[in-house]
């Protein structure tokens, strides 16, 4: 290899420029030590499959925002029922029909009464006062001591007494202790901010509560129920994806792994019970299975916790769980056994067998591990076809049964006065929109995250 | 061609066999007789059963069944209208042509708007108009039939009276409207997102590089070689769209009051009017199962890779 | 090579893709230059930028690819400079393009027929049908269809993968184009094949006088059909000759090395193959020196640091090695 300076480079570049240049030192003709040609590669840091899904997720905008949002669905749904005093069941007499944050005479009394000071003063005591007050689970500290007015229905006509003269001055009642003669005199209260000369100091340990979403006709509070029935629906949804992701999985995996006659006949099922009309099963399935459901929860509730844990879901919800295991876990079936026809080709599982692997095991160890992508995605995406599924049969009258709530039938209650009380309808479905949204949304982020064919 | 379709239309008749013997099976096996009222005397009990052909071995019943239904018998309505044969009721009463115009009105909509919808978000993708539309069909695909069909009603009839609350038998057109919307929104929006995706994915594909290659328009590339590539998976949609406008109609027509037979099979489920169930099950998953048959036999026009495999087969 | 007879002048061609890890510079200033009737290869290993050079000729870099930097004149005029409408008319016209997967490559809903006529009628709109057709036929039979006639009404799927190579053939040629780009249009065929479609294309570069850029990681194709190779390692040309010199006379330490890997039927010995260690620099960050250096067993510490400039080493032979200038800049370095 000779080489003149004559000869170098057609793009004209003469030697004392290239000197100048690239600033050429003295060793720079020797040869690099491994160390330095080392050091010029800069390795990227490797990461995990579920870090790089994991950092593609998060760099999704829409679906993390999503997640944020299901995971406030779920604080709703679960957290938000202990955080308020009512519960799905309680019916408040005195507070139906009421519209969003408005209050029923007795707690626009008592917040009325909270307005200025956690406290208030009372001199005196009046029975209707006290109805009032009476009604809507509320404490009051006096004398060192905490007084309850129970929610419970007798409470509702008792009267809260403050004896002159009694060592304990206020005192609950019912209303038939007054008229039995147990207490002849009580003197009527007098409610003020400030204290008067021998005023007694009230306090109030908690506050009214608003009807965020008001009540229904049975003076039920809708958010309580609305809570109530999120939960429920979003335990349905994962409890059907659940189902559907064991047998889908299990039957796609066998199916694909086994291959032959039995994938041949298993998939032959497969195409069968996918062109069936599968709601109208379902909605088959809902008549058909509820009474003898019910002789079951009926003969086996005292034997077995699980039977008892079925009976307190009732047939409707069983029935729908069911349906998912009958009908709906062909798609899943389908993807996965997609998935081990293809990782079956792989070399990996050639391996294995040739080591002597069983089946079981390379289910297990290798085909399970690598399917976990769209595993994940399609029971995620399952979720909310599942709560679809039940609110809609729960419209129809045929899912959960009363006094179980779900968004589908908080929805179908509604609609009997929708043109009175639209928003009956509105919170519910506005709840059950966002779960169903969110989960679409977070499918749809998981998707993209663990799929390896957007990868770029 | 041929025998593929012939082929498919045997299967089809299977099918709609099999989901008859399930039905009948299901509905034996429901404990009890269908004329256990609290009333009857085990004398009428068995008098109404030997009448109905219900004191027979169930293998006989079942032939019976299948060979009546063959003959176009679908039995008689036990508690709904007593005593009317299901035929009359299902065909007669005009339940099922409206049933089947609400129905196909909602698929037209959802195919007419859904994919143009679906073409001009892939199109313009990125823009604030591929933007708007992901928010709309995002939702749509999240909104429950029941609740937009609730909601509609609430604004367009209660508060603003633009259409009538009750659309009864759809007499005039003002009254399709809210039913149709409903009925196809879920639809068009998973079309329109459907068709988007497929869209995208075949402007990626090598064909349209080599489209490009050869100076194609973009036009062209989008109407002409991505466009008939990306129906493929809209038109293999078409079958459980067709399956779930059925379903919706369950409950569109119940909250529209439309009598037609979606509403009636709720109520006969409700009541358990068994012989109306079954043969409304029946009829509806033949409904199903043909428009599946259609949207097979639309595939192989649409994607002559099929036309091969049957060739071969 | 005189200037006027340049078919193609690509100077200082600089493509980056700006993905949200950071841009990546798929090629970073390639020059040369193709006579008219003149083969030219391209060889490298994938991710070397060869592609995506050939895709900014043609005008069909996607996002996020974009050029970046100067300029592809094409008969005397600059491509970037040309809008989007030129392009396309410019497109399958002047310049086609053949790719690697025939089995993609064409549109499965469309028939063959159709697909070749629109080729033609998308740069002319007055051709009739019935022209358009007749062309069509004569181009499948150019390119070696039998029953062309016949051949037309039928489906991409119903052809084998060579044969749909040749109709690829015959729709990039059936405008007549200067200059033919052809993708590793044999990478994905049977060996068989590959050596009737190096054969095919031949034969018909000679009879419509089109210029070739061949892309390719093979060897052994280049050697069947350029005049001229340049070789491309992480997005640069390392070394450009005549095919000959290319083969006989290595001068860039990659080239060798890549002629060493693979074997060769002209040389008796047993002599074994020698693969390339290390993998391909990331183009995320490139090295600050010498592209090859780290994988290089003749790197020197100025190949760590600085890029080289291209050095001739013969007659239309360059080569961009620290290494031709050992002798002379070395000595003198060390005097000084």
């Amino acid at each position: 290899m000779k080489n003149t300076f004559a000869k170098i480079s057609p793009f004209q570049v003469d030697p004392e420029k290239i000197m100048d240049t690239f600033g050429i030192r003295d060793d720079d003709f020797t040869a690099a030590s491994s160390q330095e040609k080392e050091s010029m590669v800069e390795m990227h840091k490797s990461i995990s499959f579920w870090q790089d899904a994991w950092r593609r997720f998060r760099a999704n905008t829409v679906s993390m925002v999503a997640l944020f949002v299901f995971l406030l669905c779920l604080v709703f749904a679960f957290i938000g029922p202990k955080l308020i005093p009512y519960t799905y069941a309680d019916q408040y007499r005195s507070a139906q029909k009421l519209g969003p944050f408005e209050y029923s005479k007795s707690e626009a009394l008592v917040r009325s009464v909270q307005k200025s000071a956690d406290g208030f003063y009372a001199t005196a005591l009046r029975p209707g006062s006290l109805t009032a007050i009476a009604k809507g689970d509320y404490f009051v500290r006096a004398g060192g001591q905490t007084y309850a007015f129970t929610m419970a229905k007798a409470a509702e006509k008792s009267v809260l007494l403050l004896k002159a003269g009694d060592p304990e001055p206020l005192r609950l009642v019912a209303e038939k202790d007054i008229e039995n003669g147990t207490y002849t005199k009580y003197t009527a209260m007098e409610v003020s901010d400030t204290p008067a000369q021998g005023a007694t100091e009230l306090k109030l340990t908690r506050r009214v509560f608003p009807h965020v979403f008001g009540t229904d006709s049975q003076g039920r509070d809708i958010m309580a129920r609305t809570m109530y029935g999120a939960r429920v629906s979003i335990i349905i949804g994962i409890m059907a994806a659940l189902i559907v992701l064991v047998i889908g999985s299990l039957y796609g995996a066998i199916s694909g792994l086994c291959g032959g006659v039995v994938d041949f006949i298993m998939m032959r099922i497969v195409e069968l019970i996918y062109s069936v009309p599968e709601v109208l099963i379902v909605l088959l399935l809902q008549v058909v299975l509820k009474d003898p459901l019910q002789m079951w929860f009926q003969n086996h509730s005292a034997t077995s916790a699980f039977v008892r844990a079925m009976s307190d879901l009732g047939a409707g919800i069983v029935s729908i769980f069911i349906t998912f295991a009958v009908l709906y876990w062909v798609t899943m079936a389908r993807i996965i056994r997609g998935q081990v026809l293809q990782l079956k080709k792989q070399e990996y599982v050639t391996a294995a067998t040739a080591l002597g692997a069983s089946n079981a095991r390379i289910i297990r160890k290798h085909l399970l591990p690598n399917c976990i992508g769209p595993l994940v995605i399609t029971t995620c995406l399952q979720i909310p076809s599942a709560i679809f599924l039940e609110s809609f049969l729960s419209f129809l009258g045929l899912g959960v049964s009363a006094p179980m709530a779900s968004l589908g039938s908080l929805c179908s209650d509604a609609l009997e006065t929708i043109s009175l009380y639209p928003y009956r309808l509105v919170f519910p479905a506005i709840v059950l929109t966002i779960i169903v949204l969110t989960l679409n949304l977070v499918g749809d982020g998981l998707r993209d995250a663990l799929d390896p064919r957007l990868k770029k | 061609m041929g025998t593929y379709i012939l082929k498919r239309i045997v299967g089809s008749v299977l099918i709609l066999l099999l989901i008859m013997v399930v039905t009948f099976l299901l509905m034996n096996a429901i404990p009890g007789s269908p004329f256990l009222t609290e009333k009857s005397t085990p004398e009428q009990i068995a008098m109404a059963e030997a009448k109905y052909g219900l004191d027979k071995p169930l293998h006989i019943q079942l032939l019976n069944y299948i060979k009546n239904y063959l003959k176009g018998d679908l039995g008689t309505s036990l508690k709904m209208q007593e005593g009317t044969p299901v035929k009359n009721i299902i065909f007669h009463q005009g339940k099922f042509v409206l049933s089947i115009k609400l129905g196909l009105f909602a698929l037209l909509l959802a195919v007419c708007l859904g994919i143009p919808l679906g073409c001009l978000a892939a199109y313009y993708r990125g823009s604030w108009l591929d933007g708007v539309l992901r928010v709309v069909t995002t939702i749509g695909v999240a909104i429950p039939t029941f609740v937009l069909a609730a909601l509609l009603l609430v604004v367009f009839s209660v508060k603003l009276k633009w259409v009538p609350t009750l659309s009864g038998s759809l007499t005039d057109t003002k009254s399709y409207i809210l039913p149709v919307i409903s009925l196809s929104s879920y639809y068009t929006c998973y079309i329109a997102k459907l068709m988007r995706t497929s869209m995208l994915d075949a402007i990626n594909q090598d064909y349209i590089r080599t489209a490009r290659a050869k100076g194609v328009k973009t036009s062209g590339l989008i109407l002409k070689h991505a466009l008939r590539n990306s129906l493929i998976p809209v038109v293999t949609y078409l079958g459980p769209v067709t399956a779930g406008i059925i379903t919706g109609s369950f409950v569109v027509e119940s909250t529209f009051s439309v009598p037609g037979l979606g509403k009636y099979f709720v109520q006969c489920v409700m009541s358990r009017d068994y012989p109306v169930i079954m043969a409304t099950t029946v009829v509806l998953s033949a409904l199903v199962i043909f428009a599946m048959l259609v949207v097979d036999i639309a595939y192989k026009i649409v994607d002559p890779r099929i036309t091969l495999t049957t060739k071969e087969e | 090579m005189e200037e006027n007879k340049l078919l193609l002048k690509v100077k200082d061609l600089k493509v980056s893709f700006f993905t949200p890890a950071g841009e990546v510079k798929a090629v970073d200033g390639i020059s040369y230059s193709l006579g008219y009737n003149e083969v030219m290869g391209v060889v490298g290993e994938s991710g070397s930028g060869k592609s995506v050079e050939a895709y900014s000729i043609i005008g069909l870099l996607q996002n996020p690819g974009r050029v970046i930097g100067g300029s592809i004149e094409f008969e005397g005029e600059n491509l970037l400079d040309y809008t989007p409408e030129q392009m396309r008319q410019f497109r399958g016209n002047k310049v086609s393009m053949i790719f690697q997967n025939p089995m993609t490559c064409l549109n499965p809903v469309y028939t063959i027929g159709n697909q070749l006529t629109e080729a033609l009628t998308c740069h002319d709109k007055s051709i009739s049908k019935e022209a358009a057709r007749k062309k069509a036929i004569e181009m499948l039979e150019l390119v070696g269809i039998n029953n062309a006639e016949k051949r037309m009404n039928q489906y991409p799927h119903e052809f084998s993968g060579g044969m749909r190579q040749r109709a690829m053939i015959a729709m990039a040629l059936i405008c007549s184009p200067k200059l033919l780009i052809a993708d590793e249009p044999t990478t994905a065929l049977d060996v068989t094949i590959q050596a009737q479609i190096l054969e095919l294309m031949k034969d018909l570069q000679r009879k419509e006088n089109t210029s070739i850029i061949f892309i390719t990681h093979n060897l052994g194709v280049v050697a069947e059909i350029c005049d001229r190779v340049s070789v491309m390692y992480a997005g640069r040309i390392v070394e450009q000759g005549k095919v000959n010199d290319i083969f006989y006379r290595p001068e860039h330490p990659y080239t060798r090395r890549l002629l060493q890997s693979i074997p060769r039927l002209d040389e008796t010995g047993d002599e074994r193959l020698i693969p390339i260690e290390g993998t391909p620099i990331d183009l995320l960050n490139p090295p600050q020196g010498c592209n090859f250096g780290p994988r290089c067993n003749e790197c020197m510490k100025i190949c760590l640091r600085q890029k080289p400039p291209f050095a001739q080493v013969g007659e239309d032979h360059i080569s961009a090695c620290w290494l031709h200038f050992k002798d002379a800049l070395g000595k003198e370095g060390a005097n000084a």
